[in-house]
Parts: structure tokens; sequence; C-alpha cells
């Protein structure tokens, strides 16, 4: 009997089961966020140097070798000599980084601290801030760039490390920044140490994706080819938080006032501008520059005009 | 049991009996001609009707949603191309650029509404048809908000455009290639078959003049008469019906071939013009991406290289006078996009944007502003070409299903009134 009524359960189950029907379903019912070109999320830490770095102070540069040549007279048989037949210097900047470099959406132009640094070294040059062509660099390709010698100097917020110093050469620091962490408003983090688990963006080859992959909290890094690609994604909900320089950093909260920065500086990010390994008259000469913009007051103007109130500038240090 | 049996059998000896007497036999053969001619008359007015039905598809649904198809691939990709330039140009974009912008949105969305009503007929487009619907939003979402951070000054902005454009190249664009490849491909493949010679029409045809000259050689034979006029109006009938198929069936042929030509002319031309957009898309990105864009100058050598094949194929093929323009025009743009990277390469940012942007008569603009519109103009006349031909085989089905229904008939009653006139004689 109880089997006869499971049959007819059964039975009833099948014929009340609805038919199939023939109507075609509606397709592409789930949404897929668009993302910028490259972004990816880092499943391992991002590659380093195959030979481990020498240790060294990567903030000491090469010593001047005296003032500097008049503009439009630059020593016979040098790499300045070079550039200024050329009639430009070639440098290699950013249009992404706001404040820093960045392409003013109005002109057109590229402006910004970096920016007008670089003009300063043209106007050593040539006598002339206009004398100038830039090479927009993502982070990953400053470093091959300078050993193709496609740029005369990269000016690029650029980290002075021992790795890079085994490629490439750096002038002495022209600003002491740090990296810290952007985050949205609403959001409880303090700072990298708060972010375990969490997606945290930088760009592709900047010393400061090496420094997420490697924090202890163990944030997952995404790398993206641009910095601007970065707020996109914060903006888009697709990560967590921004994990890089001040600097950059205050640029992002000038463009989106529903973020904040967070935490202490975790580590340091001395920046220099980079030359090719082989042009040491170059370095040397950028370093006289330097020392001049850093005395007569030209970089405390410069960075009061992008970054706010000046500090002292960065102490020149010489490995001689 | 044995009733029916014999019932069976008498029915037999009668229909044997008949077949044996001259009179019975010239009545089956009467039946025999009239069921002949009614079911080829049949089977051919079908036959006739079957493709006068694929041009009519052809013509009303094919065609249109292959050129709704190649209007999404082009709209999209000038919307992008146009974007880049429009972010280009710097600070307020001008009114022509965000008017054609908008109006290749519309389009785009228009098309995309009219090729989506067919979605029942090509199931295998779901997914790209789904993507677009789907993502084209998403888009424009995208590039408005690249406009507003733009008009604060934000640079984040371009970014905001690189994620619009990469959303263009890596899913919109290659589901719209998808489409025009499927529907362009359906164009092809219903004038093929619409092309193809009448030989089911021709042997049915045949089969009845057969049938009605051994009709009249049985005739002959038995009743020492030369002809049976019935029998030779009827054989004139079909004669004539075959002879009309033949014709209109040839005169479709002719046309799908000349129709499968043009055909080819619009899908050449309208790839040339995607080509020329994605071009121009990449000029103007190398300058956005201003000296790290050497992959997008890759690509615009590639697009261009695509463009030029094309436009040689095409002025093979119909060297009118907008394919000629085209060409020229093509060089002379060419000309300019040398002096846009020379500008570039040497360091003169500025009047390399000037030279690209530039609608003056050296500007990289003008030469493409005037290969597109001769693009436009080509397509244009290819398609009225195609559209027409199209028409015209259509046409010379015209009055064929009824004319061929009419002779059956016909020829079917001659059949009979020429044997009952033999029959008579019986009486």
């Amino acid at each position: 009997m109880r089997r006869l009524l499971a049959v007819l359960v059964v039975v009833l189950a099948a014929a009340c089961a609805p038919v199939p029907s023939g109507a075609p379903p509606i397709g592409g019912g789930s949404p897929v966020p668009p993302r910028p070109a490259e972004a990816v999320e880092l499943t391992e830490p991002p590659s380093t140097a195959d030979v481990p770095p020498a240790s060294c102070d990567p903030t000491a540069s090469l010593r001047p070798t005296g003032p500097l040549p008049p503009p439009g007279q630059m020593p016979a048989g040098s790499t300045m000599a070079q550039i200024q037949a050329r009639g430009r210097l070639v440098v290699g900047a950013d249009q992404n980084s706001y404040l820093m470099g960045f392409r003013n959406p109005f002109s057109g132009e590229l402006e910004g601290f970096d920016v007008d640094l670089a003009r300063e070294v043209a106007r050593a040059i040539f006598g002339d801030p206009g004398a100038i062509q830039f090479t927009v660099l993502t982070s990953e390709q400053r470093i091959p760039t300078l050993e193709r010698h496609e740029v005369d100097i990269v000016v690029r917020t650029m980290t002075t490390t021992c790795e890079r110093w085994q490629k490439v050469n750096f002038s002495t620091v022209y600003l002491q920044a740090g990296q810290r962490v952007l985050v949205p408003s609403n959001s409880d983090a303090t700072g990298i140490e708060s972010l375990g688990g969490k997606r945290v963006c930088a760009t592709k080859g900047s010393s400061s994706l090496a420094n997420v992959a490697a924090a202890a909290s163990r944030p997952v890094p995404v790398s993206v080819t641009h910095w601007t690609d970065c707020l996109v994604m914060l903006q888009q909900g697709q990560v967590d938080a921004i994990s890089t320089d001040d600097t950059i950093l205050a640029g992002f909260a000038a463009q989106d006032p529903y973020t904040k920065v967070v935490g202490p500086q975790f580590a340091a990010e001395p920046y220099g501008m980079a030359i090719p390994k082989a042009d040491e008259d170059f370095v040397r000469f950028v370093n006289a520059l330097l020392e001049r913009l850093r005395a007569d007051g030209t970089w405390a103007r410069i960075h009061q005009r992008w970054l706010g109130d000046p500090p002292a500038p960065p102490v020149a240090v010489y490995r001689d | 049991m044995l009733v029916e049996a014999r019932r069976n059998r008498g029915a037999l000896r009668r229909v044997t009996g008949l077949a044996r007497s001259t009179p019975g036999r010239l009545s089956l053969l009467a039946l025999l001609l009239v069921v002949v001619s009614l079911l080829v008359g049949a089977l051919t007015a079908t036959s006739v009707q079957r493709r006068s039905d694929a041009l009519e598809a052809l013509a009303d649904r094919s065609e249109p949603l292959a050129f709704a198809a190649q209007e999404v691939y082009r709209a999209m990709a000038d919307a992008d191309a146009t974007a880049s330039s429009a972010f280009l140009s710097g600070g307020v974009e001008s009114a022509a650029l965000r008017g054609r912008y908008e109006a290749d949105v519309a389009k785009a969305a228009a098309a995309l509404s009219a090729a989506t009503s067919e979605i029942t007929r090509s199931p295998e487009l779901t997914e790209a048809l789904s993507t677009l619907s789907g993502q084209l939003p998403v888009y424009t979402g995208l590039v408005e908000t690249a406009r507003a951070h733009n008009r604060q000054g934000n640079p984040v902005g371009a970014a905001y455009l690189r994620e619009a454009s990469a959303l263009m190249q890596t899913r919109l664009l290659p589901a719209a290639r998808e489409l025009y490849g499927v529907e362009t491909g359906k164009v092809m493949g219903d004038l093929e078959d619409a092309g193809s010679l009448p030989w089911l029409e021709l042997l049915l045809g045949v089969l009845v003049l057969v049938v009605l000259v051994f009709a009249q050689r049985y005739l002959t034979r038995r009743t020492n008469r030369v002809l049976n006029p019935g029998l030779v109006v009827a054989t004139a009938l079909t004669a004539v019906s075959l002879l009309w198929v033949l014709a209109a069936s040839l005169l479709v042929v002719y046309n799908a071939s000349a129709s499968k030509n043009e055909a080819t002319l619009v899908d050449l031309l309208a790839r040339a013009r995607i080509a020329t957009l994605t071009a121009r898309g990449d000029e103007t990105l190398t300058l956005v991406a201003r000296g790290s864009g050497t992959t997008y100058e890759a690509e615009y050598v590639e697009a261009d290289k695509v463009l030029d094949d094309l436009l040689g194929r095409v002025r093979v093929l119909n060297p009118t006078p907008p394919v000629l323009e085209a060409a020229e025009h093509h060089g002379r743009w060419r000309e300019a996009h040398r002096e846009v990277r020379r500008a570039d390469d040497e360091g003169d940012y500025t009047a390399a944007v000037a030279l690209a942007l530039g609608r003056d008569g050296q500007g990289a603009a003008t030469a493409f502003d005037a290969l597109d519109s001769d693009l436009v103009e080509a397509i244009g006349a290819a398609r009225a070409e195609l559209t027409e031909g199209i028409g015209r085989a259509r046409a010379a089905l015209g009055g064929v299903v009824p004319a061929v229904v009419v002779l059956a008939l016909l020829a079917a009653a001659a059949s009979v009134f020429g044997l009952w006139q033999r029959l008579k004689e019986y009486r």
C-alpha cells in the first residue's frame, strides 16, 4: 500500500512538473564590470632583479665637478653638448599623476612638480624651458627606455633603490616621499596593516607594488598600467585601497573628495631623476643644477606651486 | 471472406478489361495526362514560389539585417575614434565632434535594435547581441564619466576614456564583427541559393513533354491520324510554360550573380570604412598616449595596410568616381599621417596634434573626412545596385506561379479534349 502511494506521488509529481518551455531565455543577465586594460590581480610577488642588489646608500649620487656652465655653452664632447646639438631635451615623464606629472585637460599640456623640474633642466642647458620633448612612460617602461637611450632623463616619481642603481644612475634626491594608503572615506582601514586579504592597487613595475606584495598583512596586490587606472578601479569598487607615495596619493585625494589617506609612511620613497648609466657627466651636471635650485629658492617655489608649503629641501648626499 | 475476394477479383478484372480494350486504354491515357500535367504544374509552381520567397526574405530581412549589422559595427568604431579625438582636442570638445559621437551612439543603438529583432533567426548570435546591447550603455557611461572629470580638470578622466576604449576594443567591436560576419554570410548564402540553376523545374517540364510526345505517337499508331489537335495544343502550352519558367529563372540567376558581385563590393567597402575608422582611432590614440603609443602606431600601420588592400580590390571590381577619389584621399591621408608622426617624433607635440586634428587643407582630419565621405557615397551606390538587382530578380518571377498553374490546367483540359475526340469514335 505504501509502495503504491509512493508510485502515485511520483506519477503526480511528474505530471505536475513544469513543461520545458520552448521560448529562448534572455541572455546576458549578469553584469560584467569593465576593467582598465591590463589590470591584473597578482597571485605571486612581482619579479625582482636577478642579481641580489649590493647593499648601498641609494640616495647617494655623483658629486658635481664644478659650477654649472652657462646655458647654451655646454662643454665640448659632453652628453649635454650632444643634447644641445639636438636642440631639445628628451624627458621621460608621466601624464597620469595629478600634481606631479599630468596632462592638463584644458590645455593638453603636461604640468606638475616633476614637469617643472624637468623644464629647469632644459633651461640650464638651452636657457629655454620650452626646448623639451616629453615621452610619456609607464612605471614599467622607465628603466628599459633609459637602457635603450631613448630618453636623456626620466623625471617621473622614481624612487632611488639599490636594485635600480645597478641599471641606471640617479641624481641626488629632489623630493622625499613615503608610501601610504588611500581608501574610500567610509572605509575602516587605518593603514596597510589592516588591509590583509583586501585588493590594493599599484602600477606594474613600481616600487609601491613590490612593497604592497611584501607587506606583512598580506594584501592582494592588483597591478595596472597607469596610476589613474588605480583611481578608476577604486571608484568602481574593484579595489579596496591604493598604496603608493604620498605625493601621488595627494593627487588622487584632490580629484576625489570621497577618499582619505590613512596610516603612517611605511616605506621611504626618495625621488631621484634617472639618467642612463653611461652619462655620468650629465648626472654631475644635474646635481649641480639641483644644488642651485635648492639654494636659490626655485625648488621651494615649485613645491609651493604644486604640493603646498615647502619643507626644507632634501639634503644632497654624494658617493663621489 | 469469399464474397469479398470475389468482389476484388471482379474489380481487378474490370480494370484489366478496361486496359485491354482500346477505349479503355484511351480513357486511362487521358487520366494519366491530366494527372501528370496537374502534378507537374503544382510541383513547378511550388518550386518557383520557394525561389520567390527566398528572394523576398533576402530583400526584406537578410540584406537589411546585414546593413544594420554593418551600421552597428561602423557606428561603434566611429564613436570610439571620435571620443579620443574629442579628448585630444583638449578642454571643451568641439560641438561637431560631440555631435558626431552622439549620432554614432544613436545610430548604433537603433541599428542594434533592428539586428536584435530577428534574433530567433540566428540563435548563434545570442551571445554577441547580448554583449552588444549590454555593454553599449556601460561604454557610454564610461565616456560620460570621462567627460565629467575632464570638465573638472581631473586627469582621471583620461583613465576612464582608456577603460571605455578598452571595453570597445576587447568586447564590443569583436561582437559587432561577429554579427556583421554572420549577417553578410547569410546574404551571400541567400544569393547563392536564389542563383542556382532551376534543374527541378526543367526536369519536370521535360517529363510532361516526353509523356505528351509518347501519347501522340501511341495515338498515331492506333488511329492512323498524324496529329491530334488537343495533344498538340497541350504540348504547346506545356512548352510555353517550360520556356517561361526557364527564361524567368535564367533572369533570376543572372541578377543574383550580379547582385553577388554587388554584395561583395558592399562588404569590401564596408570593411574599408571600418579599417579607416580603426586607423583614425589609432592615429589619435598614439598622440593621446604621447610617446608611449608605439602599439597604437603599429595598429595604425596594420589597419592602413588592410585599408590599402581593400581599396585596391574595390578599384579593380568597380572603378567609379567615389572609389577613385577614395584612393586619392587615402594617399593624402597617408602623407598627412607621415607629417604628424614626423612632428611628434621630432618633439613638436603641439604641431603634431594640430596636424592630426587640422581641418585646413593639409591636416589628417581633412583627408580622413574626405575619405570617409567617399566611402559613404560608394557604399550607398553599391547598396542601391544590390537592392535593385534583388528587386529585378523578384520582378522576373512575378506572375510565373499563376501562369504555370493556368497553363497546366489548360494543357490537362486540351489533352482530355483531344482524347475525347478519339473516344467518341468508339460509341
